[in-house]
C-alpha cells in the first residue's frame, strides 16, 4: 500500500485525468460550433439516439406508475383551480370572438393578406422527447426529429400550448432543444394586452417560475395577464422567436422602490419538468426570412 | 482490477448503460419532485470494488460520455467525476470497508460530492441566470434518492465486475468472519 512506485503511479493517473479534463474544457470554450468537440457531440448524440428512444419507451410505464401517485394527490386541487379558470376563460372567449370578427373586417378594409398557421408562416412538426439533461444546470432535451424532417437551428419549440425553447443543434434524425429554463435562455416578451415589453429569463431550480425583467415601472402589469413572445431583438436579448407564441401567465409582480424596473413572475404554460411531446415550428424559409416576415407590418 | 480488455469492456458497458438510462428519464420525477442520478453511483461502485485508479478512469470516461451525449461543456463532468472516483477508491484502499451496507453512505457521499462540485464548476463557468434556493432542495432529494437505490446499483455493478476483480471486498468480509463454534474434538456439531 505504501510502495512509492504505486503511490506515484496513482497520483500520476489522477493528474493525467484532471489535466485532460482541463484541456478539454479550454479547447471546448475556444472552438467554434463546427469544431472537433462540437462535431463529436453531434456524432455521439446521433449514435445514442436509438438506444435512448428504446430505453425511454421501456422506462415509460414505470415513470407513469410513479407519476400516477403524484398526479392523484395533485388532481383534486387542480380540478378546483381549473373549474374557476374555465369560467373565466368562457368570458374571455366570448370577448375574443367579438374582437376576431372586428379584426377580420378591419383587415378587409386595409387589404392585408395574412398566411394561415400559428404563428403565421410556420408549420408545426410533432416530435417525441427521447432524452433529458440530467442536471439542473443545463435544461436541454433531445427530440427524435432532425434536419431530415425540416428542423433547423433557432426554430422555436412549443409544448402543451406554450413556448418550450428553441432548437440549438441539429443532426440528421435528432435535434437538441434548449429550454427557456436553461441558464443561457433569454426571450424577448410582451405582456398582453397592455403591450409592455421585457425579457423572460429563468431562475435556476424553479422551472415553474420564470422572471420577466426590464419592464418599466410606469407600465402596469397585473396578475393573470398573458405573456407572449414579442418577436424582436435588442442588445439584451439573445433568443429569437416569432411574434405571438404564448409563454405563460403572470403569477406575481414585485415592486421595488429602488429598482427602475418591475420584476414580474411568469408561470409557463408548458410543464417543462415533464415534457414528452413537443412541436417544432418549422418554416419554409430561413429563420432570418421568417423573422423578417414576422416583423413586417 | 487488472487492466484487461474484458475489464475495460465491463466498465464501459456499465458507464454506457448508466448514461443512457439517466438521459432517458430514469426514475420518477413527480413523486418527490426529485430524480435519482445513476452516474455518480456507478462511478462510486467501480471505485469501491476496483480501487482509485480504476475509479478515476471510470469517472473520466463516464463524464466524457455524459458531456458528449448531453451536449454540455466538455470536460466539466469528467473533471468532477474523476475526482469522485479517485476519492472513493482511496477510501476503499485506506479503510478497506467491508460492511454490507457500505454502498449507502458511499453512494450518498459520492452524490453529494458530484452535485456540489458540479454546481461549483458551473458557477465558475459563468452561469448567466439567477439561482433559486430550490436548487439545493433538488440536490438533497437526489442525494436521498441515490442513498435509497445505492444497494441494488452497487450489487449490479459488482455482479458485472466480479469476473474482472482481483480482490472482491465482499469475499474478504466473509473470510474475516470468526470461525463457527466447534466441539472439544474440533468437529462442528459436537458442541457441549
Amino acid at each position: 500500500m505504501f510502495d512509492s512506485k504505486v503511490v506515484r503511479r496513482r497520483r500520476a493517473a489522477l493528474a493525467v485525468f484532471v489535466g485532460l479534463s482541463l484541456v478539454m474544457l479550454t479547447a471546448y470554450f475556444g472552438e467554434s460550433g463546427g469544431g472537433v468537440f462540437h462535431t463529436l457531440q453531434r456524432g455521439t448524440q446521433e449514435a445514442l439516439a436509438p438506444f435512448e428512444t428504446g430505453a425511454g419507451r421501456a422506462l415509460k410505464p414505470f415513470r407513469d406508475l410513479f407519476g400516477w401517485f403524484g398526479d392523484t394527490v395533485d388532481a383534486k386541487g387542480e380540478n378546483d383551480r381549473l373549474e374557476g379558470e374555465v369560467e373565466a376563460l368562457r368570458k374571455r372567449v366570448a370577448e375574443a370572438d367579438t374582437a376576431t370578427r372586428d379584426v377580420r373586417q378591419l383587415r378587409g378594409l386595409v387589404k392585408l393578406s395574412r398566411q394561415e398557421g400559428f404563428p403565421q408562416g410556420t408549420e408545426p412538426v410533432a416530435a417525441r422527447v427521447i432524452a433529458h439533461s440530467p442536471t439542473v444546470w443545463y435544461s436541454t432535451v433531445k427530440i427524435d426529429k432532425g434536419s431530415g424532417d425540416g428542423v433547423k437551428e433557432d426554430q422555436p419549440v412549443i409544448a402543451a400550448g406554450g413556448l418550450a425553447g428553441k432548437v440549438t443543434r441539429v443532426t440528421g434524425g435528432t435535434s437538441e432543444v434548449t429550454l427557456i429554463t436553461d441558464a443561457s435562455s433569454a426571450v424577448s416578451a410582451q405582456v398582453m394586452p397592455n403591450g409592455a415589453n421585457g425579457v423572460v429569463k429563468p431562475e435556476l431550480g424553479k422551472p415553474e417560475d420564470l422572471l420577466l425583467d426590464f419592464i418599466e415601472k410606469g407600465r402596469r402589469v397585473t396578475k393573470g395577464t398573458t405573456v407572449v413572445t414579442s418577436g424582436f431583438t435588442s442588445s439584451k436579448v439573445e433568443s429569437r422567436f416569432p411574434r405571438g407564441v404564448p409563454i405563460g401567465r403572470v403569477s406575481r409582480v414585485d415592486l421595488d422602490e429602488v429598482e427602475l424596473y418591475q420584476r414580474v413572475h411568469v408561470e409557463p404554460f408548458a410543464d417543462l419538468r415533464r415534457i414528452d411531446v413537443v412541436q417544432v415550428l418549422t418554416s419554409k424559409g430561413s429563420p432570418d426570412e421568417q423573422q423578417a416576415e414576422v416583423l413586417a407590418p | 482490477m487488472s487492466a484487461t480488455p474484458g475489464a475495460f469492456a465491463r466498465v464501459a458497458l456499465i458507464a454506457l448503460v448508466a448514461v443512457i438510462l439517466q438521459l432517458s428519464g430514469f426514475g420518477p420525477d413527480r413523486l418527490f419532485g426529485g430524480r435519482p442520478d445513476l452516474v455518480p453511483l456507478v462511478v462510486a461502485a467501480v471505485a469501491i470494488y476496483a480501487g482509485s485508479v480504476a475509479g478515476a478512469a471510470t469517472g473520466f470516461g463516464t463524464g466524457m460520455l455524459l458531456d458528449l451525449a448531453v451536449g454540455g461543456t466538455m470536460g466539466a463532468s469528467s473533471l468532477v467525476l474523476s475526482a469522485v472516483g479517485y476519492g472513493v477508491g482511496r477510501y476503499r484502499e485506506v479503510r478497506d470497508p467491508a460492511h454490507g451496507l457500505i454502498p449507502i453512505p458511499v453512494g450518498a457521499l459520492a452524490t453529494l460530492a458530484w452535485v456540489t462540485a458540479f454546481a461549483a464548476v458551473s458557477f465558475m463557468l459563468d452561469v448567466g441566470a439567477s439561482v433559486s434556493p430550490l436548487v439545493f432542495g433538488d440536490m438533497l432529494l437526489t442525494i436521498a434518492l441515490n442513498a435509497v437505490i445505492a444497494l441494488p446499483v452497487f450489487a449490479l455493478c459488482r455482479r458485472v465486475l466480479r469476473p474482472a476483480l482481483l480482490v472482491d471486498p465482499l469475499d474478504l468480509r466473509r473470510r474475516r468472519q470468526p470461525p463457527r463454534e466447534a466441539g472439544p474434538l474440533g468437529l462442528r456439531g459436537l458442541e457441549i
